[in-house]
């Protein structure tokens, strides 16, 4: 026997107890890394946003295009290496009224080359660019839906409505994997000229955004303002930022929420330390005369401390592990998953990261310590004789 | 055991009218005896509310080594005050406490502590076994402080057993223990460190009068053969009859 | 029956064991309260700002005015549709112009989308509603704007006397502020209908028409009058289902994610409760085992710890509530996903809440306590014999 053993057998002595204690701390971890990989999903998009992209939009409100020779402006502007341009197509799936995914008109010959992260077979691009009906789709909405190359959808728009002859029908040209963790893997994208030819006279030639890269990442701010100043005394003003600017204002809508969910995810942090404290605290207040038996055979005051943060630290440990193995399966592979498939546009990437899996269980063991200091404290201060005295 | 913990016994032993020559040893006593145990002027006051209660008055007392000496007294006389003062889980108001050669009432908690683990044996009313340990695991405790392998230890602690007669009890736990077996453990846990001193407290109170007079044979048996020194608080007449010497305490003085 | 006064002791007597789990069901109560909160107050912001009596015309298939647009010609046929509702011989409609903005956010680091309708002169008659809280309205044709409550303060430019732009080098001065008992235009920016039209080019057509009608039952003959048309593709919509349809989103977001939230510290309360019951069980053996040798059925000795731990879980659920209670002064504005902008909503407390949580605390106690309890009823009398 040693010291050690002799404070696990304590961590067993009231298993029921330890056990619950366990399955706590591991609900509280599992709750914690749910939530922080909900921030972080949410706003991973912003981290990974590439800052020598180039989002150029309607100065005022993205509800306005700007004008498709615009796109051939922004490509003339010195530093910008390639662009392309989209709009916004609002598509629902009739077949599949309930799932939604990212729909997008875009310049095929240059989308890809612009959007590099979003990668496909070179005869598969080959083949989207030569269809004017041809359509390339994420990976994950193409398995969530069955679609394979070669299928024919039909899409439904309200901002594009369909043409009174037939419905906007596109063959699956492609299948595009994401090699950055901030793409959505859900979107579907097709021609923009399909859909141009057929608006009648006042709506064509509209685009709704441009994008570009520029060749030198470090210029990008001095780029984006180039392009902003090409449109400055024309009809309509442009505002071009970078990539990770425009998605991290699209956050600022959300910033009431991303903070009451880390409020929340301290919240639940305080739960575990009550659990656990609480625990500690009865096992201490139990044993106290132990401690007294202890202390008379000779053991220091910081042995006992010892044992009782010994203690805490294993529960917080075992809890802390459990909670990452359970994690695994109900985050990264339940929600995860499902979010992945039906919000890809807001969650790209639900996954607990090897970060943040290692600041819970630090978190975990922090807890432990924290949750015995006062306890250990205490026990460590008795009067041998009083602790003596106190009976079970 | 360091000797520069014994720095107060130095200057109590000067303060001795028998003047003996410096040592850190036991002290030797005027009539060639040593005293393992020497107080002097022990005062214990403690506090109820505002109001102080002198459990202890102006105490002096020298006990032999290697003597068996029971404590009885009334309850409230102040006989446990004194055990828990002479194993240092106390500390007097006043007054000094010398314990195999060190001053013991002025040590730090854990310099006590270690003291403790090397010099003392403790044995206590209701036995206070850890529950979650084997006889030979309880056994084996105070040793964990020391600085020894894991097999010594083991074998040590079987040895105790064995001189308590509990050999063939090693792998149970207390409670498949009878009191009297519980209280032999006890034992052997207070005597595998080889301590130079036992302190008991009531060590029969809640025995039955046969295991009582079993455990007070095992504790002449190790007075007489292993030369172990043992102050024992009780109110058992029949116990007290074993010691060699008998103490009484009123008041908090000795009569 | 065991008396209550007997658990409230033995409570008294384990203070900070009860305080700690009281605590932890408090803030799982104080989480699902606050959300449930505001999930009504979404759906209140949003369903008082529509009226039964008020039909809206919209183009088919938009669900929201933003996305929606009425060629002018189309007005006109709503002024005509039969149950609409005469102000004198004028028929109470209001045609408007819907788009959002760009907006500098302040205290938060980005930009966000906020709506600008652009009403005419008269837009006070049909929402009468409206108050002016601060200033005065704008003048007609004027480049002067009011902005809703509850935007004052929260972006850059939109505060009494600042301006902001929709147009280069037309800046438009806020000269008023008003208020709608809360409704969603509280988060709107009102500018002249013409100014909009100019500033997004949206010459000919608005993005909405909307209808007083003589009663809430007209809305049928109404409704049957715009849609059945096909080639016009505009449906028209209660008001109130209109604004419904526009909570459901958001209030199904906030209320699902403090849902799940709620239902995972549930969890952790819960496991808090277990420990501190079995704690009880295991230090009042003896007890129990006197109870049951004076003739207690197991039964009462169930009954009674479960109270026990629904007490703890009552006065948790209790100050749980009362703390959400206080989230009433706390303003939320989060994205509305239906209109892309941001709306501010408030924690909306009901009764049916503060029961819902209380109910829930209570069935954490019962869950919680439910083990601890058999395990307690299971003491057999003749442990009150046995020692300590």
């Amino acid at each position: 026997m040693t010291l050690i053993e002799l404070a696990a057998r304590n961590v067993l002595r009231n298993k029921v107890r330890t056990l619950l204690t366990v399955a706590g701390v591991a609900v509280a971890v599992l709750t914690f890394l749910l939530l922080r990989t909900v921030i972080y999903s949410w706003t991973a998009g912003v981290d990974a946003a590439a800052t020598d992209r180039l989002v150029t939009r309607h100065k005022v409100t993205f509800v306005l295009e700007l004008p498709l020779r615009y796109f051939e402006d922004v490509r003339m502007v010195p530093g910008v290496r390639v662009a392309t341009f989209a709009n916004w197509f609002g598509g629902k799936d009739p077949q599949h009224p309930n799932d939604f995914f990212q729909t997008l008109a875009v310049e095929p010959d240059t989308f890809f080359d612009v959007y590099s992260e979003m990668k496909l077979p070179a005869t598969e691009l080959a083949a989207f660019k030569q269809n004017r009906q041809g359509a390339v789709v994420g990976d994950v909405i193409a398995a969530k839906l069955g679609w394979k190359v070669g299928d024919r959808i039909t899409l439904e728009s309200p901002i594009f409505p369909t043409p009174p002859d037939q419905p906007w029908t596109f063959m699956v040209e492609g299948i595009y994997e994401a090699t950055s963790k901030a793409v959505d893997r859900s979107t579907v994208v097709f021609h923009w000229k399909y859909i141009n030819d057929a608006m009648p006279e006042v709506r064509k030639d509209e685009i709704g955004w441009v994008v570009s890269r520029v060749d030198d990442p470090s210029r990008a701010a001095e780029v984006a303002s180039a392009i902003d100043r090409a449109f400055e005394t024309r009809d309509t003003q442009t505002m071009t930022q970078d990539e990770r600017a425009f998605a991290s204002s699209f956050m600022a809508s959300f910033s009431a929420v991303l903070s009451a969910l880390d409020i929340v995810s301290v919240g639940i942090l305080l739960i575990m330390l009550l659990v656990l404290g609480n625990t500690i605290a009865m096992g201490v207040r139990e044993r106290t005369n132990e401690y007294g038996v202890l202390r008379a055979l000779g053991f220091s005051p910081s042995h006992i401390a010892g044992f009782i943060v010994g203690e805490s630290l294993v529960v917080g440990a075992l809890g802390g592990a459990l909670g990452l193995l359970i994690s695994y399966p109900i985050v990264n592979r339940g929600i995860g998953n499902w979010l992945e498939e039906n919000m890809g546009a807001m969650f790209p990437y639900f996954q607990v990261t090897p970060l943040l899996a290692t600041i819970a269980f630090a978190l975990a063991l922090a807890l432990g310590l924290v949750a015995a200091a006062v306890p250990a404290w205490g026990a460590s201060r008795l009067n041998v004789t009083d602790a003596l005295r106190r009976v079970a | 055991m360091t000797d520069s913990t014994s720095d107060g016994a130095h200057s109590d032993a000067d303060l001795d009218p028998a003047n003996e020559p410096r040592q850190s040893g036991p002290v030797e006593r005027a009539d060639g005896a040593e005293s393992i145990v020497r107080i002097r002027s022990l005062v214990k006051t403690y506090f109820r509310g505002d109001e102080p209660l002198k459990v202890l008055d102006q105490l002096d007392l020298d006990i032999p080594k290697g003597s068996f000496e029971a404590l009885m007294g009334p309850s409230g006389s102040g006989k446990s005050t004194l055990l828990n003062l002479i194993a240092g889980l106390d500390r007097p108001t006043s007054g000094t406490v010398v314990v195999d050669g060190k001053q013991i009432d002025r040590m730090g908690e854990s310099q006590l502590a270690r003291w403790r683990a090397a010099t003392l044996g403790f044995v206590f009313q209701s036995f206070n076994l850890l529950p979650v340990l084997t006889a030979l695991e309880n056994v084996e405790l105070p040793l964990l402080l020391a600085p020894l392998r894991a097999a010594e230890r083991r074998k040590r602690a079987e040895t105790a057993l064995k001189i308590v007669g509990l050999e063939d009890r090693v792998k149970h736990y207390p409670r498949q223990l009878s009191g009297g077996q519980e209280q032999r453990v006890a034992i052997a846990r207070a005597i595998v460190n080889d301590p130079k001193i036992i302190v008991a407290d009531e060590p029969t109170g809640d025995l039955d009068r046969q295991s009582a007079a079993d455990v007070m044979t095992l504790l002449e048996k190790l007075n007489q053969q292993l030369g172990k020194t043992i102050v024992m608080v009780t109110h058992d007449p029949a116990a007290a009859e074993r010691a060699s010497i008998i103490r009484r305490l009123d008041k908090g003085i000795l009569v | 029956m065991i008396p209550i006064r007997y658990n409230l002791r033995s409570l008294a007597t384990r203070k900070t064991n009860t305080a700690a789990t009281i605590l932890g069901i408090a803030l799982v109560v104080f989480v699902l309260a606050a959300s449930l909160m505001l999930s009504a107050g979404v759906k209140k912001t949003l369903t008082s700002s529509g009226r039964a009596d008020v039909a809206i015309v919209t183009r088919k298939g938009s669900d929201a005015e933003l996305s929606s647009i009425v060629e002018d010609p189309q007005v006109s046929l709503v002024k005509a549709a039969p149950g609409v509702k005469k102000n004198g011989d004028r028929p109470a409609v209001i045609a408007e112009v819907v788009v959002v903005t760009t907006m500098e956010k302040l205290g938060a680091n980005g930009l966000s989308n906020v709506t600008v309708r652009g009403v005419p002169p008269d837009v006070m008659t049909f929402r009468r509603g409206v108050e002016l809280v601060a200033g005065r309205f704008a003048q007609p044709g004027a480049d002067e704007a009011v902005i809703g409550a509850r935007l004052r303060g929260r972006f850059a430019g939109l505060d009494l006397g600042q301006t902001f732009e929709l147009k280069k080098s037309q800046p438009l001065t806020v000269v008023g502020v008003f208020e709608d008992s809360g409704s969603a235009y509280e988060s709107e920016v009102w500018v002249d209908f013409d100014v909009v039209r100019a500033a997004y080019h949206r010459v000919g057509a608005v993005s909405a028409v909307r209808a007083m009608l003589e009663s809430p039952a007209a809305f049928d003959a109404f409704q049957a009058t715009i849609e059945q048309d096909k080639r016009l593709q505009l449906s028209a919509l209660r008001e109130t289902y209109f604004y419904e349809k526009q909570s459901e989103g958001i209030a199904l977001f906030v209320g699902i994610l403090g849902s799940v939230v709620a239902a995972f510290f549930s969890l952790g309360a819960m496991i808090g409760a277990a420990i501190t019951m079995y704690a009880a069980v295991a230090n009042r053996q003896k007890e129990i085992g006197v109870l049951r040798a004076l003739g207690f059925a197991r039964r009462s000795v169930l009954s009674c710890f479960l109270i026990e731990s629904m007490l703890i879980a009552l006065f948790g659920g209790a100050i749980g509530s009362v703390g959400a209670l206080s989230m009433r002064f706390v303003k939320f504005s989060m994205m509305n996903f239906a209109t892309f902008s941001e709306m501010s909503f408030t924690f909306q407390p009901t009764w049916t809440i503060v029961g819902i949580s209380l109910a829930f605390a209570l069935g954490m106690g019962l869950l919680g306590g439910l083990l601890p309890a058999v395990r307690a009823a299971r003491v057999s009398p003749v442990t009150a014999m046995r020692g300590g």
